[in-house]
């Protein structure tokens, strides 16, 4: 009897029928996860596919019907156009200048600041941060009306510079108004999980603090100060209302001003306007694939309190 | 020389939080708090469109775009116009937040998951979020195109429909396309911070529940629910507050129209303040903005009964 079972247990073993089922429980979620998935990146990734397709189609084969899916008879020429019948080198270079700038100056002041909102206890120190994170909130654009009015006639400095309206200075000015309370918040969520025994180290070592800044915790930040440049850069470079509001000509005007000028009333020039979107999407394309866990740091960091 | 070096050294160090901590908040005072009392103060003057002279109004221009002057067409006492942009507003906000929350979740679940490829397929789940959104709003008004569109060529060529849509002629249609581009664009970040909270969901706990015989819902209300709570609320949080002022997607895909039927707020401030030249209005309307905010930040806080910092 006893001889019986076990055979019987044998055989279902050897059949691999016990653990068969648990195993292809596994492997079914396995395929259907990857299944989701695959089809989840499908999806997304075909508007991307099909404005490239666009941008390398010659510029009449754009309103073909039917529509064709694949590139048939690619060309660059719609790339090469956009350089010569417009400016675009002009706003290639506003975005890069703005962005980089204003990413500079944040990530300048943001670690600075973070630090030492990281480790001092000073007076109002509690109201300083509280009213960082309440900056944060501030929609930028309900203040399209009195940055539009500082900017055509800057307060103190005005005298100076006269009228900021359609200067690249209007824009870095601008954009470090939404980037740098993000930048301190980053770095200060940075620094705290930074031992604070580095500093002590550092101190007993005959650092000042500037020098035990400097030399011991500037290099630990390192991670966190390529995630506040990058997200900086990012939001930088795609802002669109403000460069709407504060430029109007070429000497101003960003990438993305730039592609929406394609649209003229009714009519829209989609082969140009794909190409000139290509552009624009360059360099957040090419940080999404490489620099992506920077990305994601820097976003949890700001995002979440500890 | 070396007490006097020393002494320099002591004072730079006691300098140390006024030197790092003072450019930054001149700077933010500058920056964000001078323009933001200048909002305040905008928004009880009427410009004249003619001459530019000031005018004191006190409340008239809230009064004006809330409540409507004569009386006649109002809902409830209130201007037409505020009643359906705020509900446009709502709608646009309520379904692209919720649908993408949905989808985000689900996705950030299946990325949690011990996938091989997965890094892989976390970068290209993000890459939407990163594009400028005039490109991504385009793209979107090009792929919804009523002839040359890729949504009307697969529903056409494939047989599905005999004739194209003509998306943006439909106030409905218009918003769902707008919602469409709002959830292609903000998912991934919802994705992201979702992912990040699943990572502080202890592993014991799930075998714990797993021993315990508890069912895949179990699971996820009982022991991935509260670890991911602070996640959910931070993702909801600046979802909603960032729609409500996003300008981008709308004024390049629709521009508030068929009509008036996917103005929002934000497209309905910038046109006021900007295309109308009425700035006394404009700042009127980012001061229900800016009070908005902070109320649904409260709100929600108070809901989830967190501290907000």
């Amino acid at each position: 009897m006893s001889t019986k079972q076990s055979t019987l247990g044998q055989l279902i073993a050897a059949l691999g029928l016990d653990t068969e089922n648990e195993w292809s429980h596994v492997v079914r979620e396995r395929l259907v996860a990857y299944a989701l998935l695959g089809l989840y990146v499908f999806v997304i990734w075909f508007p991307i596919y099909f404005i490239f397709i666009t941008s390398i189609k010659p510029t009449s084969a754009v309103l073909d019907i039917p529509i064709s899916f694949l590139p048939t008879q690619p060309t660059v020429s719609n790339y090469v156009e956009i350089f010569q019948n417009r400016p675009f080198e002009l706003y290639t270079l506003n975005s890069l200048i703005v962005a980089s700038t204003t990413t500079v100056i944040c990530v300048t002041l943001g670690t600075v600041t973070g630090y030492s909102f990281s480790r001092y206890d000073f007076v109002g120190n509690k109201t300083l941060l509280l009213s960082i994170v309440g900056a944060r909130m501030i929609p930028p654009i309900a203040l399209i009306v009195p940055f539009f009015s500082i900017m055509s006639n800057p307060p103190l400095i005005g005298g100076l510079t006269g009228s900021l309206y359609d200067t690249r200075i209007a824009l870095i000015l601008t954009y470090t108004f939404f980037n740098l309370p993000f930048a301190v918040w980053i770095m200060k969520n940075y620094f705290d999980g930074v031992p604070e025994s580095l500093d002590e180290q550092a101190r007993i070592d005959g650092c000042s603090r500037w020098e035990g800044f400097v030399k011991i915790i500037l290099p630990m930040a390192k991670p966190g100060i390529a995630a506040t440049a990058i997200l900086a850069f990012i939001f930088s470079w795609n802002e669109f209302v403000f460069a709407l509001v504060l430029t109007s000509s070429e000497q101003a005007q960003t990438l993305p001003i730039a592609v929406s000028l394609f649209v003229a009333d009714d009519f829209v020039d989609w082969a140009h306007l794909a190409a000139g979107g290509m552009i624009a999407a360059l360099p957040g394309i090419l940080f999404g694939l490489f620099f992506q866990q920077y990305i994601v740091s820097g976003l949890t960091q700001g995002a979440v309190k500890e | 020389m070396s007490t006097e070096k020393q002494s320099l050294r002591r004072k730079l160090d006691r300098l140390f939080v006024p030197l790092t901590v003072g450019p930054t908040m001149l700077w933010i005072a500058g920056i964000i708090v001078y323009p933001t009392l200048k909002l305040l103060w905008s928004s009880v003057f009427w410009t004249n469109p003619i001459d530019g002279q000031k005018e004191f109004v006190g409340l008239r221009n809230f009064e004006r775009l809330i409540f409507a002057e004569g009386g006649s067409g109002t809902v409830f006492g209130l201007a037409p116009d505020f009643v359906s942009i705020t509900w446009h507003t709502f709608v646009y906000v309520g379904l692209s937040v919720s649908i993408s929350f949905a989808l985000g979740l689900g996705i950030a679940l299946l990325l949690d998951k011990d996938l091989k490829g997965r890094g892989w397929f976390r970068t290209a789940v993000i890459v939407p979020w990163i594009l400028p959104y005039v490109m991504s709003g385009l793209m979107w008004r090009w792929m919804f195109n009523s002839e040359y569109g890729a949504i009307n060529g697969i529903l056409t060529q494939s047989g599905l429909l005999s004739s194209k849509i003509a998306f943006f002629s439909d106030g409905t249609l218009a918003m769902m396309a707008l919602v469409i581009a709002d959830i292609w664009v903000f998912t991934p970040f919802i994705i992201i911070i979702l992912l990040a909270g699943l990572q502080n969901v202890p592993e014991q706990l799930y075998d714990a529940a797993e021993v315990d015989g508890a069912g895949k819902v179990s699971r996820f209300v009982n022991v991935t629910y509260p670890f991911l709570k602070p996640s959910i609320l931070v993702a909801l949080t600046i979802r909603i507050i960032f729609d409500i002022r996003a300008l981008d997607l709308v004024w390049v895909m629709t521009q508030g129209g068929p009509g008036k039927s996917t103005e929002v707020w934000a497209s309905w401030l910038y046109r006021t303040a900007q295309v109308f030249n009425r700035p006394g209005e404009g700042a009127a309307l980012g001061v229900v903005l800016l009070a908005v905010t902070f109320l649904i930040v409260a709100v929600l806080y108070r809901v989830f009964g967190e501290s907000p910092y």
